[in-house]
């Protein structure tokens, strides 16, 4: 590798090149390159069966691509999944903890299990820090919603990963909620974390991103800017057929992908 | 757009941290769990209370096979349908897809979950052999304590392998939990005349190869070790065999998401 290339590798906290996934004969992810700039924060937009959960599930280890690679920050994930996990932090689309335990002992869990040992008091300050300080001795079920993907936003940045993973962070929350969640995302953001998040909402895409890729039937469509998306492709007729005035990026969206529902 | 920081440097887990703290979480949701508690102790102790009372005592083995027939109780329940029930349970919550993110190898994961139950089943035979020496006047010298409580560790093999092949063939959890009650039953309830010619000796010999059987007689033999004898190193190899087995089957069709 060049020493030009070396550079360019050391500045990128997430580096997927012509990734592939299947399931028995069914291609899930068909050939999805991406990289993620250090502090930047890139959306996914697909719609339902697109291939989004598929190539995060890939980079969260939870399932072994076909082929491809995978490199977080200078870690190769193959290689070295133990340290590609210990870099990453991950909030999953459902996600659930142990039914017994209390929110100060899951946070204790997996504080320990990314090596970052936490007293009662530190974990305290945490959850007062998300408003769940009154919250701290019940059971996960007991939480709301928006309570559960603050707890599993907490969970996911516990030991300040370099690059956080998000699969639809603000589905089913109200309005309030998701400004709320969007607001720490842009936290993570500016203390230097780099987000790769998941959404079928074109507003999240627009107020949090920097940079969105379209995917549908497991190929990046397109990648740019939200308002470059637009620029890029205001012109194309499937998107001109759709859009009732001034081009959003939901036309693009819907002009890229077809109106057709998905399961 | 906000002035940003660089994010700080990596420092990935020890091992002895990651299971640490997967060992303290198992144990802590083990000790919540009542019905765990329950199957854990009252069982095993139920069954060895009326077979001391029982007027048929003798035609099932004696005193011995009594308390071997506890033990073999409680493990069975403790496998079967505790340790079945939570994994099927937190697999359906997702609770190992969270788990499996993090740095813990996956092998950690399950390695925490056996070791909480194996202290269970340990913690139990120390109960119930507390109880046979009050109830049934069954002591014995040290070295058959020691021993017995390692056929013990042996024992839970077989029966956490069935509990694990009952998972690794079965996703949903109330299938799970129906399957694991239908085979409990039978697993055990062979041991049960493993020693006994009460139904005949094919029976018998039936009783004593099941997996129940095999574990009686493994017991039996460790909380005798002056009669230790072929039938007991039989039944040590049959265990060790169905363990393989069932632990084979489990750990090949067993999936971390029923999704």
């Amino acid at each position: 590798m060049s020493s030009t290339a070396e550079t360019a590798t050391h500045h990128l906290a997430l580096q997927v090149e012509d990734l592939h996934v299947s399931y028995g004969p069914k291609r899930a992810v068909d050939g999805v390159s991406l990289e993620i700039n250090e502090g930047e924060i890139f959306g996914l937009l697909g719609p339902n069966g697109a291939g989004k959960t598929s190539t995060l599930s890939a980079i969260e280890g939870l399932l072994r691509p076909d082929s491809g690679s995978i490199r977080i920050g200078d870690v190769d994930a193959a290689a070295n999944p133990t340290a590609a996990k210990a870099r990453m932090g991950v909030q999953l689309q459902s996600t659930s903890f142990q039914s017994n335990l209390t929110i100060r002992e899951i946070v204790r869990l997996y504080a320990g299990l990314y090596g970052v040992p936490l007293s009662r008091a530190e974990i305290e300050d945490l959850l007062a820090d998300i408003h769940l300080g009154e919250e701290a001795s019940k059971r996960f079920s007991q939480l709301s919603g928006g309570q559960q993907k603050r707890v599993s936003l907490l969970i996911a940045t516990i030991h300040n990963p370099p690059l956080v993973l998000l699969d639809e962070p603000t589905a089913g929350l109200d309005p309030q909620a998701r400004r709320q969640l969007w607001h720490r995302i842009e936290r993570l953001r500016d203390t230097g974390r780099s987000i790769l998040l998941t959404t079928h909402s074109m507003e999240e895409a627009q107020a949090v991103c920097h940079r969105v890729a379209i995917i549908d039937h497991g190929k990046l469509l397109t990648v740019d800017t939200p308002a470059g998306l637009i620029e890029k492709h205001k012109d194309d007729p499937r998107v001109r057929k759709v859009a009732h005035g001034q081009v959003t990026l939901d036309d693009v969206f819907i002009g890229l992908t077809g109106s057709e529902l998905r399961d | 757009m906000s002035s940003q920081t660089s994010a700080p440097p990596v420092h990935p887990p020890t091992l002895s941290g990651i299971l640490r703290a997967l060992l303290e979480a198992d144990f802590t949701v083990q000790l919540r769990n009542g019905r765990a508690l329950t199957l854990t102790f009252l069982l095993p102790l139920v069954l060895l209370y009326g077979l001391s009372a029982g007027k048929r005592r003798a035609q099932l083995g004696g005193p011995i096979v009594d308390v071997a027939l506890a033990l073999t109780l409680g493990i069975a329940s403790i496998a079967i349908l505790g340790y079945t029930a939570s994994v099927a349970r937190d697999r359906e919550l997702g609770v190992f897809q969270r788990l499996r993110v993090t740095p813990a190898p996956t092998w950690t994961i399950m390695l925490s979950r056996l070791a909480v139950q194996i202290v269970s089943m340990l913690v139990m035979s120390v109960v119930v052999l507390v109880a046979a020496a009050v109830v049934e006047n069954v002591t014995l010298d040290p070295a058959a304590y020691l021993l017995t409580l390692l056929a013990v560790i042996f024992s839970s093999a077989v029966f956490l392998g069935v509990g694990q092949a009952l998972v690794g063939l079965i996703k949903s959890p109330d299938a799970v939990n129906a399957v694991g009650r239908l085979s409990y039953l039978p697993l055990f309830a062979l041991g049960l005349f493993a020693h006994s010619t009460i139904f005949g000796t094919t029976f018998e010999t039936i009783a004593r190869w099941s997996p129940g059987g095999a574990v009686v007689t493994l017991l039996a033999g460790a909380m005798q070790p002056a009669a230790w004898s072929a039938d007991t190193w039989w039944a040590l190899l049959a265990s060790v065999f169905y363990a393989v087995v069932f632990a084979g089957i489990g750990i090949r069709w067993f999936q971390w998401s029923t999704r």
